[in-house]
């Protein structure tokens, strides 16, 4: 099992070495904005799934490397002395002094007070950036260019390709090696019980802040590294879809795998990539992956693959059996039969198809989708979307690849409630 | 002098409907310990529920249907959802609203739409309750201050005065041992949870008609209902009402100043005149988005447990 592992990450690694060279100029372009978001909710997750510290502002330690780059990337052009690759080490420098700030502020509190803190943070300095347009650039936000550095070009989209990918590397390689060193025990301490860590000496806050200030580095790091691909820095990325992006990456991929961020990261922005095309309504889609995920599989898509690489290994399960295909099409008629329903839906209450039935005397045209006609008005389509949707979730249910929810379990467990304790 | 009178009353208003929302969320926090991302979300929900209901019931029924609608929700939501994931702890509770908000912004953009919805205070509703100088002040503002001032004071003896509040109060404090006197804590809690969110549905829908009803209204205003929320202390509802009173008259306050950063610090003597008004020329008015935070970052460094808060955390 292990080998199976080794033989996966070398085939990923030789796949993004050659992209260039077998993809077009989208899919690199594709490929950098994954890495960046992998980049961005590896940072997360060293607050998230392994300080065990909900953050739900990731944004603003993003957008502050964002905008330090650009700074940086300016001051190169106009002479500086930095090299062009080292840039986003300025983003990174930039989150880390913004992060032991903020850390400082949001560890004075624990729990859900700490997630408030973090959210009006991150409000905080969206809006400063709104208003104070001398430094962020207002409405059309701050544009600069790529200088070379010595030998390296930096005017291509490869090179940048290449520059991101070292980077992610780099940054997956310190992560993994933080998270085995002794502080990164004394942080997974913390999240399992603080209060023991506090008896051995250390000082729990001091861990915390610091470990605050990394994960934010990491992130001004993320930044960084879309400053140089985008050249520009527009305050958009200070607002709460930021921060909630890289939650919704972490939690889909897994948190509790260190793999997990990423998976979830290549997930959704590729979703977002092809389903913006698509659909209206992608997002919608993602929020609904997103709950689906918290209610039945807790542990995420990362979670789910090192589980089942356990039973494989224990002998308790087929690597792929008969009831994986039943599950793979149950899940497909589920999704099947919420498009239908959300497209449809959303497309008879859309201004323009309002407009067609006005004009139309009357007559609701039929809504395109997936190559098929579906007339709004007939009750099959909705019968195929409802029917779809809770056909699929029920095998999925009755399959036990999700889980029941406890009012449809048969004994009902009075679970305890929670005391108040913000814990 | 008259202009002052005026932004002191908007920030009164404002400060109640504020309070409207933020009484439900820390109350459903102090019961259950569950910080409902959501909770902002059932404003916008009350809001459009409202705008829809208002053509077929009229305007105060559409109020109601606002109202009633979002308790439903809110009912839905805590009894198949958030129950369901309590054994994984408050953290997964929290992903789990933060997904519902996510979720219920795009459903509301499925229905209606990214922009803002025409929903209006009727014609009927449309007159001065009374004048201060020249400027008269429209009623309907007068009424949703009202609205919250009622609706504390219902809240304050339902809690303080009745059995049910008494109950209520005790399963707070130790949900295990009222269980063990027989009352059904889920029920409660479950019922809690409604009346939060009808509350956060009732100010949506009155707030809605006076503000804008557009999809984002609850990021704007969530975030503002945390702050409140921090800064009064969780589970405290009158330290939400103390909050919500100054947050809402110092954000309409500060818009009346008419001077910039720059200025400021130039008078002081810390910057040149012209660094003033190129990179510093940020009107002080514009600060009204930033002083919330401000606020709670002050809040949090000296008085950590909010203003009527207790030390659980």
């Amino acid at each position: 099992m292990k080998s199976i592992s080794y033989i996966l990450m070398a085939a990923v690694a030789a796949l993004l070495i050659v992209l260039p060279y077998v993809g077009d100029l989208a899919s690199q372009n594709l490929a950098i904005k994954v890495m960046i978001a992998a980049i961005f909710a590896l940072g997360f997750n060293l607050l998230w799934g392994q300080a065990g510290l909900p953050s739900f502002g990731h944004a603003a330690y993003y957008g502050i490397g964002t905008f330090a780059t650009i700074y940086a990337m300016e001051a190169i052009d106009k002479g500086g002395f930095l090299p062009t690759p080292l840039l986003p080490l300025v983003g990174a420098a930039a989150g880390f002094v913004f992060g032991l700030i903020a850390g400082w502020f949001a560890t004075i509190r624990t729990g859900v007070y700490f997630a408030m803190i973090t959210v009006a943070l991150a409000e905080l300095v969206s809006a400063i950036a709104v208003k104070w347009e001398g430094v962020f650039g207002g409405e059309s936000g701050l544009r600069s260019i790529r200088s070379d550095w010595g030998p390296f070009a930096f005017q291509t989209t490869t090179s940048v390709y290449y520059l991101t990918l070292v980077w992610a590397v780099l940054v997956m390689l310190f992560l993994y090696w933080l998270q085995g060193s002794p502080f990164g025990l004394i942080v997974r301490g913390i999240r399992e019980r603080e209060l023991r860590v506090k008896f051995l000496g250390y000082d729990a806050r001091k861990v915390k802040t610091l470990v605050f200030a990394l994960s934010a580095a990491v992130s001004g790091l993320a930044g960084g590294l879309l400053a140089i691909s985008d050249e520009s820095a527009n305050m958009v990325l200070f607002q709460g879809a930021g921060s909630a992006f890289v939650v919704l990456n972490t939690v889909i991929g897994g948190a509790n795998v260190f793999f997990g961020p990423v998976i979830g990261a290549a997930l959704t922005t590729c979703f977002g990539y092809f389903g913006a095309n698509l659909s209206h309504f992608w997002m919608f889609y993602l929020g609904v992956a997103f709950v689906a995920t918290v209610l039945f599989a807790p542990e995420g898509i990362g979670g789910a693959i090192v589980e089942r690489a356990r039973q494989v290994r224990a002998g308790e399960r087929a690597l792929l059996n008969l009831s994986d295909i039943a599950n793979l099409s149950a899940l497909i008629v589920a999704i099947v039969g919420l498009i239908i329903l959300v497209e449809v839906t959303g497309t008879i209450c859309s201004e323009s198809y309002r407009a067609a039935v006005a004009s139309g005397q009357g007559v609701w045209p039929a809504v395109k989708l997936m190559g098929l006609s579906f007339n709004p008005l007939s009750p099959l389509t909705w019968i195929a979307g409802i029917g779809g949707l809770l056909l699929g979730t029920w095998v999925l249910l009755k399959q036990g690849l999700a889980k029941w929810p406890s009012f449809l379990r048969r004994t009902e467990l009075a679970q305890p409630v929670g005391t108040g304790e913000a814990k | 002098m008259d202009t002052v009178v005026v932004a002191l009353l908007n920030g009164v208003i404002y400060g109640l409907l504020l309070f409207m929302i933020s009484s439900g969320l820390t109350l459903i926090f102090g019961m259950m310990g569950i910080l409902n991302f959501a909770h902002a979300s059932f404003y916008m929900l009350g809001a459009y529920l409202a705008f829809t209901a208002v053509t077929i019931f009229g305007f105060w029924g559409g109020i109601l249907v606002g109202t009633l609608g979002v308790a439903l929700i809110g009912f839905v939501c805590e009894r198949y959802l958030l129950r369901h994931v309590r054994s994984f702890g408050h953290v997964q509770e929290l992903l789990l609203t933060f997904g519902l908000f996510f979720a219920f912004e795009e459903l509301v953009k499925l229905f209606y739409g990214p922009y803002a919805v025409a929903y209006s205070v009727p014609e009927s509703l449309r007159f001065a309750a009374f004048t201060i100088g020249d400027a008269s002040y429209p009623f309907f503002r007068v009424l949703i201050g009202a609205t919250a001032i009622v609706m504390f004071a219902a809240i304050f003896c339902l809690l303080r005065f009745t059995r049910i509040g008494l109950v209520v109060r005790a399963a707070v404090l130790n949900p295990d041992m009222v269980r063990a006197l027989g009352y059904n804590v889920s029920a409660i809690f479950s019922a809690m949870f409604a009346v939060g969110a009808g509350l956060a549905g009732l100010a949506g829908a009155m707030g809605g008609a006076y503000y804008t009803t557009s999809p984002n209204m609850a990021t704007e205003l969530g975030v503002i209902v945390f702050v409140v929320v921090v800064v009064g202390g969780l589970g405290s509802v009158g330290g939400a009402l103390i909050a919500s009173l100054l947050i809402g008259i110092l954000v309409n306050a500060v818009v009346y100043l008419d001077v910039t950063f720059g200025q400021i610090l130039a008078t002081i003597g810390l910057v040149s005149q012209k660094t003033a008004s190129d990179l510093l020329a940020v009107p002080l008015s514009s600060t009204a988005g930033v002083l919330p935070f401000l606020l709670m970052l002050l809040v949090l460094m000296f008085r950590p447990q909010g203003i009527a808060g207790d030390d659980r955390a």
